[in-house]
This record gives structure tokens, C-alpha cells and sequence, in this order.
């Protein structure tokens, strides 16, 4: 059997520690060779995805894990990222109106619209009292 | 991230070097406020070193343009990479901020 090509990182609720998972994630796209633009997409997608779960999730806890999961089968990423926070999914927001002027535009929604955009799959579910949200995308070289 | 600001005439350029995310974007919005609270109108934001930009980021850019249009100031952009570029193209942000390609474009009309 073929070893896994992944890794998996737990951390806390502090959004100091997205960079670990930054830094795990690059260590890995170096170790297999990803294209610059899926680790800078990738930083983008952790970015969102781990301050929503920080600062939504855990309301009134001091403390709480999450845990990012990352494989490679093939061309295919898959990422999941779970926590054991209060039920939050974050696929709900509202989808931003990206044809408004500056003085009309928010920014609310516009974190998790980025990530679908950029991924080819996204999808929540809560299992097991944890939010459970699986990404994935095909890596092209180009 | 780092921030780096110099003046040509009445034009603050701000060249924003690494990323402007979630952990950045509290500083670089207050290096942007402080030249808006200091009564800059004209900013042109450096971003060819600028490696990407999350929402967290977006929200700066918006944040300052809104006050400064208050006040009839402008803010423009040159040198976005292909992700930053990606990103504002989705979240529709080069329709409503002036992008440039060169320092040259972004600065004319601006200076006097």
C-alpha cells in the first residue's frame, strides 16, 4: 500500500494559529510539488474559512480545537476542516452582490463566496456534534 | 506583512509587501487610516509584492476608499499578481476600485 499523501493539524481557537496551518500546508506543497498559485489560493481558502470558524464557532468558549485534514489522491486536493464549536455553517451567508458601487458594497459573505469560487467542491455537514466542511479541487498545471 | 509609505507630491504610495489577511489587516488599516486622518485625498496602493489578499483584506481597501471618497480622495492600484488579481475580479472589487498596471498609470492624473 501506497503511504498517504496528506496531513492532518490540530489547533486552537486563536487566529494567530491559522499560519500553523499555513506553514503545515506549505511544507506539504513543497514536499509534492504544488503549483504556486494552489498554495496561495489554498492560503486564501484557509484564511476564510479558519477566521469564520474562530470567530463564529466558539462564542463564550476559551477554548476549542480545529482540526484541518489535507490529502492528495492523484490531481485531487482534499481538505477537511472540523471543529467541535456550536452548529455553523458557513455556506448559508448570504451570497455578496459583487456589482455594487464602494459606497453601497459590505463585505459580509464575501470571505465564503471567494472559497467557492476558488474550490471545486464545498460542502458542510454537522456530524457527531462537530461542523464538518470538506473542499476539494482538481489541480492543473498551468 | 509590511508597509511601506512614501509621498511624490501630495500622493501617499503604499507598497504593501507579503499578505493582507486576517492577521495583517488591522495594521495595514491603520497605516491607511493614519495618512487619511492626516489629510491625504491621493493613495496609490503598491501591490507588486503583495503575495495575496483574503476578505479580511478586501475589507481594508473598502474601509478606506469609503472615507476617502468622502472627502472627494481616490485610491488606486497597480501591480496585482494573478491571485490578488483573481480575487478581486470574483469578488468584483476591480469594477469599483481603479486598477492600474504600472506605477506610471496609477500616479497619472493624480499628481500636480
Amino acid at each position: 500500500m501506497k503511504p498517504r499523501k496528506g496531513f492532518a493539524v490540530t489547533v486552537g481557537i486563536d487566529l494567530a494559529e491559522i499560519d500553523r496551518v499555513n506553514a503545515a500546508f506549505a511544507e506539504f506543497a513543497d514536499a509534492h510539488h504544488l503549483p504556486a498559485k494552489v498554495r496561495r489560493t489554498m492560503r486564501v481558502v484557509f484564511d476564510e474559512l479558519l477566521n469564520n470558524a474562530i470567530s463564529y464557532g466558539f462564542r463564550g468558549r476559551d477554548a476549542g480545537a480545529i482540526t484541518v485534514d489535507v490529502e492528495l489522491t492523484g490531481s485531487r486536493l482534499s481538505v477537511t476542516i472540523s471543529d467541535d464549536g456550536q452548529p455553523f455553517d458557513p455556506l448559508q451567508a448570504e451570497t455578496p452582490d459583487t456589482g455594487r458601487s464602494t459606497q453601497q458594497r459590505k463585505i459580509g459573505g464575501l470571505g465564503i463566496y471567494l472559497v467557492r469560487q476558488a474550490m471545486d467542491e464545498v460542502r458542510y455537514e454537522r456530524l457527531d456534534d462537530r461542523n464538518v466542511l470538506r473542499l476539494a479541487k482538481v489541480i492543473t498545471e498551468d | 506583512m509590511d508597509i511601506a509609505i512614501r509621498t511624490q507630491a501630495d500622493v501617499s504610495l503604499v507598497a504593501l509587501a507579503g499578505h493582507l489577511d486576517t492577521n495583517t489587516s488591522a495594521a495595514a488599516q491603520e497605516a491607511l487610516d493614519a495618512l487619511v486622518v492626516g489629510g491625504c485625498r491621493k493613495i496609490v496602493v503598491d501591490c507588486t509584492t503583495l503575495e495575496y489578499i483574503s476578505s479580511a483584506g478586501l475589507r481594508v481597501l473598502l474601509a478606506t476608499v469609503k472615507g476617502l471618497e468622502r472627502d472627494g480622495g481616490v485610491l488606486h492600484l497597480f501591480g496585482l499578481n494573478e491571485t490578488v488579481r483573481e480575487v478581486f475580479d470574483i469578488s468584483g472589487f476591480s469594477m469599483i476600485l481603479p486598477v492600474f498596471g504600472t506605477e506610471a498609470d496609477a500616479l497619472r492624473g493624480l499628481l500636480r
